[in-house]
């Protein structure tokens, strides 16, 4: 196999996408001016999330859908911080230190359930998600002003119990994003939450180089051998979804505070969807994922969203067949990757099989 | 060949002049934003029918049909048209959750821009705060007046089709509370119906199929006098045609209008040079309801609300931005949506200093 064929295979699916966000950038004749804004704001906002999803991948319970519970996490502390009006950098790290203990717990329970699910972690964090947000539903929609006593005009609706379906996170809006910023045109670069988002990518390489991260790799590579190696296998799965719930939960604030208000009830919804896409567009799959993947992807999935709606008006010259094809597009492209990867996989395989019988 | 050529001079010349005489130019140019035909057709035919009428100065995009999944897209939407100088006001319906996060970053970039928003989904007190000029139908007068028309058409009882998202919108919330207050005044039973909500794991399919499948168990259950209404745009044309089936009461859409659910439950066909023509919709709604036999108790408002909302803000745009309109001055607004649209609303502020308009008209019983 030669190198250029064996690049291509390894790397079809971030190739295959940034071909289409080339040809959408063409079409799309975006100003310059307004593409590298939308992308700087929505790298700031999107990566942390993304990051997160990594320490479960490499720990071998795959595309952890669960971080919708760090979500929700993040936002019942930023609905507590509003209602107590904490405001700025120090409410917005409050608000992070408050939404931990709430993660942590969250993860404990999502990974003791994934433990009594093994080889099946996916589709049960999945659907954990869709639990979690049942329950947020019932507390917020419902708890909230007949059992739990809740009084705020601008946080509850004025005539039944539950919470209003916005929340104006004015106080924190852009606390993290304006500390340090750098015009660049119209663009106000977020220096710290990039620098913010380069220290978990740096935290995330260099955990795995400690102990505990050498565990992880090894219950992710072979449980069972791990087991006998007198590797925690349990222990450490859990322990891995925790740290995806908190850093989850933290990416959710930092996304919310870019976008200065929270949709009571959606906010977190597709929160696990399109961070998961990102992911497997960079090139990750559900056995390997790494930081580089992480951020490549947030910024192709990215730029398809962000050129693929003009793209669409250009090519078909109405506004309505442009949102259609961008649908199909964008959302078509994620099943090719993924259909990409199953391909990938078994031709890795077979190159290893005939290796093996080469030998 | 010279008689064919001077024909096509003639008739160059003619649709020339009706051309100039129905376009009009603007010195600016003015964003729309609206959803897709998926979503709801009225907002879309509104949007193109002011492209023709300002060619070259209307640009119009959509936002994407599942808008709560991909919040970041309708800010971005938005957002685009602050990069144009030449854009000078930007009118969004419906403001689905997104435009206030876009207007506020409009606003830091942009402090001569007229920001509009149409049925506005966030919050009211907040979006009070940030639009120049919003709109939406009188959520709180409406809850007593579709229970007085539906009292008026022979219900008994009503039935309310919602789901816990929609409960959480504040006026939609108050809306409920008013129609149950109405209700009990005059004697009626409301009765809750949770429906599975559009945007969850169902989606639009889902709560389609649950509103034809229940009407009929209801009206077996309560009678035939029983009036349906339900909080969303997708409930609708599955409502229309079960209602007119079981032979229930329909006092009003969601977003009151001829054109919504009402042509495709009935199966009007609308020709080309039709579209938007609202006395013609009237009529065949009326001819077909009778036909079914269900007259004088299927009902909806005069005008297309949310075509009234986006051709309005356009027109009140363009009047604030050359003639200087105080979109704070609620006769002058009045008069000026009845000049442009020649649809007479009654407005209600929603709450002192801001512009932020309930807005209700007549009803039609067919």
């Amino acid at each position: 196999m030669s190198h250029v064929k064996k690049f291509v295979a390894r790397n079809a699916v971030p190739i295959l996408f940034a071909i289409v966000c080339l040809l959408g950038v063409y079409y799309a004749k975006m100003p310059g001016q307004f593409l590298f804004m939308e992308i700087v704001k929505r790298m700031a906002r999107n990566s942390f999330l993304v990051l997160s999803l990594i320490i479960p991948v490499v720990a071998g319970m795959g595309l952890n859908f669960g971080i919708v519970l760090g979500a929700l996490a993040g936002q019942i502390a930023l609905i507590l911080s509003t209602h107590w009006e904490w405001a700025g950098i120090g409410g917005l790290a409050l608000t992070a230190l408050l939404a931990t203990p709430m993660a942590v717990v969250f993860g404990m329970l999502a990974g003791t359930v994934l433990n009594k699910a093994k080889g099946r972690e996916m589709i049960t964090s999945m659907v954990m998600g869709f639990f979690a947000n049942g329950i947020y539903q019932f507390v917020f929609l419902f708890l909230v002003g007949t059992v739990i006593p809740f009084e705020n005009e601008a946080l509850r609706i004025s005539t039944s119990p539950g919470l209003r379906n916005t929340v104006n996170l004015s106080r924190i809006r852009g606390a993290l994003d304006n500390i340090w910023t750098i015009q660049y045109g119209f663009t106000k670069i977020p220096i710290v939450t990039f620098l913010i988002i380069a220290l978990l990518a740096i935290a995330i390489w260099a955990f795995f180089k400690t102990k505990l991260g050498q565990d992880f790799r090894a219950v992710g590579q072979d449980r069972h051998i791990a087991g006998v190696a007198g590797i925690q296998t349990d222990r450490n799965r859990v322990l891995a979804i925790v740290f995806s719930t908190v850093l989850a939960a933290w990416g959710q604030i930092i996304f919310l505070q870019n976008i200065g208000t929270l949709n009571t009830y959606n906010s977190h919804e597709q929160v696990g969807t399109f961070a998961i896409a990102a992911l497997l567009i960079g090139g990750a799959s559900v056995t390997r994922a790494t930081i580089g993947q992480a951020l490549m992807g947030t910024f192709l999935f990215h730029l398809l969203f962000v050129v693929s709606p003009s793209a669409g008006q250009a090519i078909f010259g109405s506004a309505q067949v442009g949102e259609y094809f961008r649908v199909f597009v964008a959302y078509g492209i994620i099943a090719i990757s993924l259909a990409l990867h199953a391909w990938r996989s078994k031709s890795l395989v077979k190159a290893s099989m005939e290796e093996d019988v080469s030998a | 060949m010279k008689r064919k050529l001077s024909l096509v001079l003639v008739l160059v010349l003619v649709f020339g002049i009706i051309g100039v005489t129905q376009a009009a130019e603007l010195p600016f140019k003015i964003g729309i934003v609206t959803g897709t035909v998926s979503q709801g057709e009225e907002e879309y035919q509104a949007a193109l029918k002011m492209v023709a009428r300002y060619p070259g100065s209307i640009e119009h995009v959509t936002y994407p049909d599942n808008f709560m999944q991909e919040q970041e897209t309708v800010i971005g939407q938005i957002l685009q048209f602050a990069m144009d100088p030449q854009i000078k006001a930007i009118v969004v319906c419906q403001a689905v959750p997104g435009t206030t996060a876009a207007f506020n970053t409009i606003r830091e970039m942009r402090d001569d821009m007229v920001l509009i928003m149409g049925l506005p989904h966030e919050d009211p007190d907040m979006i009070a705060g940030v639009a120049d000029f919003a709109m939406e139908s009188d959520q709180e007068r409406r809850g007593g007046n579709i229970v007085q028309i539906a009292h008026q058409m022979g219900a008994k009882k009503i039935l309310h089709y919602s789901f816990p998202r929609h409960m959480s919108m504040e006026l939609l919330a108050v809306r409920y509370n008013n129609m149950k207050e109405e209700a009990a005044r005059l004697g009626i039973e409301l009765i809750d119906v949770t429906a599975p909500d559009p945007m969850g794991d169902a989606g639009i399919p889902g709560t389609q199929q649950f509103i034809l499948e229940d009407i009929p168990r209801q009206a077996a259950l309560h009678g035939k006098d029983i009036a349906f209404f339900g909080t969303n745009c997708a409930m609708m044309e599955p409502a229309i045609s079960a209602s007119l089936d079981a032979g229930i009461i329909f006092p009003e859409q969601c977003c009151p209008s001829p054109f919504h659910g009402y042509p495709g439950a009935l199966g009007i066909e609308i020709s080309e040079d039709r579209k938007g023509d609202v006395d013609y919709i009237i009529e065949q709604i009326g001819l077909k309801v009778a036909e079914r036999g269900n007259s004088g108790r299927m009902a909806t408002w005069v005008a297309p609300i949310n075509m009234v909302f986006v051709e309005a803000g356009v027109e009140l745009a363009i009047q604030n931005i050359q003639n200087g309109l105080d979109l704070s001055d609620q006769a002058a607004v009045e008069k000026a949506v009845f000049d442009a649209t020649g649809i007479k609303l009654s407005l209600n502020r929603y709450k002192d200093g801001a512009n932020f308009y309930l807005v209700i008209a007549d009803s039609v019983i067919f």
